[in-house]
C-alpha cells in the first residue's frame, strides 16, 4: 500500500433520514487506487458521490461500510491532515481577515511557529500571485484571488496529497489557465493530486487516470489514454466515381458516396492509406484526411447517459 | 493549543465585526450612559437602587441577545459555508474546534462586559458620587451567566438548526430564571401533588440555574439577605464553571460523531 496515496475497499456510504423510511446510498462499494506523484480526475455527474467520497477521505463523515485509507493511514486520522490538504468547492473564508491573515491561521492549525510562518506565508502568497494583495481583506478579492488563497492555504503545510474539489469552476479564462498551470507545477514537484471537476477539457488536460462515477458507483477507471482510444480519421475526396466505392467499403470504415463526394470514416488502425490509395487509382480528388479523437466529454456522455440503471 | 486559540481568535474577530451584535452593544452603552437621567423615577426606592437594577437588566438583557444571537450559528454556518472543512482537514481535532468557538465566543463577551461595564461604571459614579463595588461583583456574575447560556447555545448548535436553537436556548434561559422559585412556591404549598412538583424538581436540577446569578435581587428586595456575599459569589460561579465544562464534553462527544 505504500504506493498508493488512496486506497478504499469496497467503500459505502449510506445516508438514512431520521423520518424517510429508505437509506440513501451516496456511495456503493468504491475500490479505488490512487498511485502517488500521479493527478486523479474523479468525476461524475452532480449527486454521484464524488464529494461524499473526499468527504469520507478527510474524516470529515464516516463509512458505513468497507474502508478507506489516506498515505497508508486510516482515512480521517487527524495526525495523517499534516501530510494532506484539500480545497472544496467554492470555499469561505474569514473574509474580515485579509490574505496574509488567513494563510497565518491556517499555519497555526499546523502548529507552525515564528519566524518560519511569516516566511512560509510570504512565500505562498508570493508564489500563488497575491504579495500586492496580501494586506487587504478577503471580501475585496475576486472569486479567482479566492481561489488562489485556497490553494494557497492547501500548499501551507507542504502536503504530498492534494484533494481539490472543482479548483478551476467559475473562473474567468486567465484564472482558470493560472491555477491549471500551478496543478501542473505541483504534478512536477511530485506532489499526488486528487480532482473533483465537472471542467472535463482540464482534467483531460492534467490528469493521469481518471475515474467516473455514476449513482454512487464507479463505471469508469484507466489512464486517459486507454479510456480515450477508439477515435476515428475521417477523409473527404472529390470525384470519386461509384466503382470506387464497394473497394473501401470492405476495408471496414463508414462509406457515403452524393455526386461524386466522398466521406469515408475509418477507424483510428483501419487503413485510411489504402482508402487513399484507391481514391487516387480511380481519379478522384482527396480534400482532407482529419484524425478525430474521443474526447474525455463524449466518454462521460456516453457513459452516463449511456449507462444502465445502477 | 495552538489550533484552539487560532480558532478562538477567528471567531472573537468575527463575532466583533458582527453588525447585529455591534448595534445591540452600541444600544446598550447609550441606555447605560443615560440611565442617571432616570433618576427623577426612582420614587421611594432611592436613585442608587434605580440606577444599579436598571444599569444591570440593560447589561443582562444584552448579554442574553448576544450570546444566543453569537452561538446560534456558530457551527451551522461553518458547516454551510464550507469552512469548517478547511479546518478538519487541517491536524485539528473536533473538541479543539468546540473548544476553540467557546474560547471565542466568551472572549467576545468579556469584551462586550468590558465596554458596558466601563460605562456604567462611569455613569454610576457621576450619579451617585461614588465608586460601588457591588458593579463589578455584579459584571462578573452577569458575564459567567451570559458565558454559561453561551455554552447551553452552543451545546445545542452541534445538533440543531439556527432557528430550532433560538427556541430552545431562549426556553431554557427562561426556565433557568424561573425554575428555582417557581419550585420555592410549590414546595411551600401543601396542596401540590407530587405528581406535579417531582418533574419541577427533575428539571431544576437538570436546567441551568440561571436564577443564582441575577445579582439585582437583592438589590431590589433588601429583604433577601445573603451573609457571605463573597462565599455565594465563588459557589455560584464554581456551578457555573463545572455546568459549562458539562456542556462542553457533551458538545465535543455529539460534534465527534456528527457527520456534515
Amino acid at each position: 500500500m505504500n504506493d498508493l496515496a488512496i486506497k478504499t475497499v469496497n467503500l459505502t456510504k449510506r445516508y438514512s433520514g431520521l423520518w424517510s423510511k429508505q437509506p440513501v446510498e451516496a456511495v456503493r462499494n468504491l475500490n479505488l487506487e490512487v498511485h502517488r506523484g500521479e493527478i486523479f480526475g474523479f468525476l461524475g455527474p452532480n449527486g454521484a458521490g464524488k464529494t461524499t467520497t473526499i468527504k469520507v477521505l478527510l474524516g470529515i463523515i464516516y463509512p458505513t461500510d468497507g474502508e478507506a485509507y489516506v498515505l497508508g493511514q486510516p482515512a480521517g486520522d487527524p495526525k495523517n491532515h499534516y501530510r494532506i490538504s484539500y480545497l472544496p468547492e467554492n470555499p469561505y473564508f474569514y473574509d474580515y481577515m485579509t490574505g496574509r491573515e488567513i494563510l497565518t491561521f491556517y499555519a497555526k492549525l499546523f502548529g507552525i511557529g515564528e519566524p518560519d510562518r511569516s516566511k512560509r506565508v510570504s512565500e505562498l502568497l508570493d508564489r500563488v500571485g497575491l504579495s500586492r494583495a496580501a494586506d487587504q481583506p478577503l471580501r475585496t478579492y475576486s472569486k479567482g484571488m479566492l481561489q488562489r488563497i485556497g490553494l494557497a492555504q492547501c500548499l501551507i503545510n507542504d502536503p504530498e496529497l492534494l484533494i481539490l474539489d472543482e479548483p478551476t469552476a467559475g473562473l474567468d479564462p486567465i484564472a482558470h489557465i493560472d491555477i491549471r498551470d500551478m496543478i501542473l507545477d505541483l504534478r512536477n514537484q511530485g506532489k499526488t493530486l486528487f480532482i473533483s471537476s465537472h471542467q472535463l477539457s482540464d482534467v483531460e488536460r492534467v490528469c493521469d487516470r481518471v475515474a467516473i462515477l455514476n449513482k454512487g458507483v464507479m463505471v469508469q477507471l484507466g489512464r486517459i489514454e486507454e479510456l480515450l482510444a477508439g477515435g476515428h480519421v475521417e477523409l473527404i475526396a472529390d470525384k470519386v466515381p461509384d466503382n470506387a466505392v464497394e473497394p473501401i467499403r470492405q476495408l471496414g470504415g463508414k462509406v457515403s458516396l452524393h455526386d461524386g463526394r466522398l466521406i469515408v470514416e475509418q477507424p483510428d488502425n483501419g487503413s485510411i492509406d489504402r482508402v487513399i490509395d484507391i481514391v487516387r487509382a480511380a481519379g478522384g480528388h482527396i480534400i482532407s484526411v482529419k484524425p478525430y479523437r474521443r474526447s474525455l466529454e463524449d466518454l462521460f456522455v456516453e457513459t452516463i447517459q449511456g449507462g444502465k440503471d445502477i | 493549543m495552538n489550533a484552539t486559540f487560532a480558532i478562538a481568535g477567528a471567531t472573537f474577530g468575527e463575532a466583533v465585526r458582527k453588525r447585529v451584535l455591534m448595534v445591540i452593544l452600541l444600544v446598550a452603552l447609550l441606555i447605560l450612559l443615560i440611565s442617571p437621567a432616570f433618576e427623577p423615577f426612582a420614587g421611594g426606592r432611592g436613585a442608587r437602587t434605580l440606577i444599579l437594577s436598571f444599569g444591570f437588566g440593560v447589561i443582562q438583557l444584552a448579554g442574553t441577545f448576544i450570546a444566543i444571537i453569537m452561538c446560534t450559528g456558530m457551527i451551522p454556518t461553518e458547516i454551510e459555508r464550507r469552512t469548517i472543512y478547511t479546518i478538519l482537514s487541517k491536524p485539528v481535532q473536533r473538541y479543539q474546534f468546540v473548544l476553540g468557538k467557546f474560547l471565542g465566543a466568551v472572549s467576545t463577551l468579556g469584551f462586550m462586559y468590558l465596554m458596558m461595564g466601563l460605562v456604567f461604571l462611569m455613569a454610576s459614579r457621576l450619579a451617585l458620587g461614588e465608586f460601588n463595588p457591588e458593579i463589578i461583583r455584579g459584571l462578573i456574575m452577569f458575564f459567567f451567566q451570559s458565558s454559561l447560556l453561551a455554552a447551553v447555545v452552543l451545546f445545542f448548535s452541534t445538533f440543531v438548526s439556527p432557528l430550532v436553537n433560538y427556541f430552545l436556548s431562549g426556553g431554557v434561559f427562561l426556565l433557568g430564571n424561573l425554575l428555582s422559585s417557581f419550585l420555592a412556591t410549590i414546595q411551600r404549598d401543601p396542596e401540590v401533588v407530587p405528581i406535579t412538583r417531582i418533574p419541577v424538581q427533575i428539571l431544576t436540577i437538570i436546567l441551568p440555574n440561571f436564577a443564582n446569578f441575577n445579582v439585582q435581587n437583592p438589590i431590589i428586595n433588601p429583604e433577601q439577605v445573603i451573609t457571605d456575599p463573597t462565599a455565594y459569589m465563588v459557589q455560584t460561579l464554581s456551578y457555573a464553571v463545572v455546568y459549562m465544562a458539562l456542556l462542553l464534553v457533551a458538545s465535543m462527544l455529539i460534534f465527534n460523531q456528527r457527520e456534515m
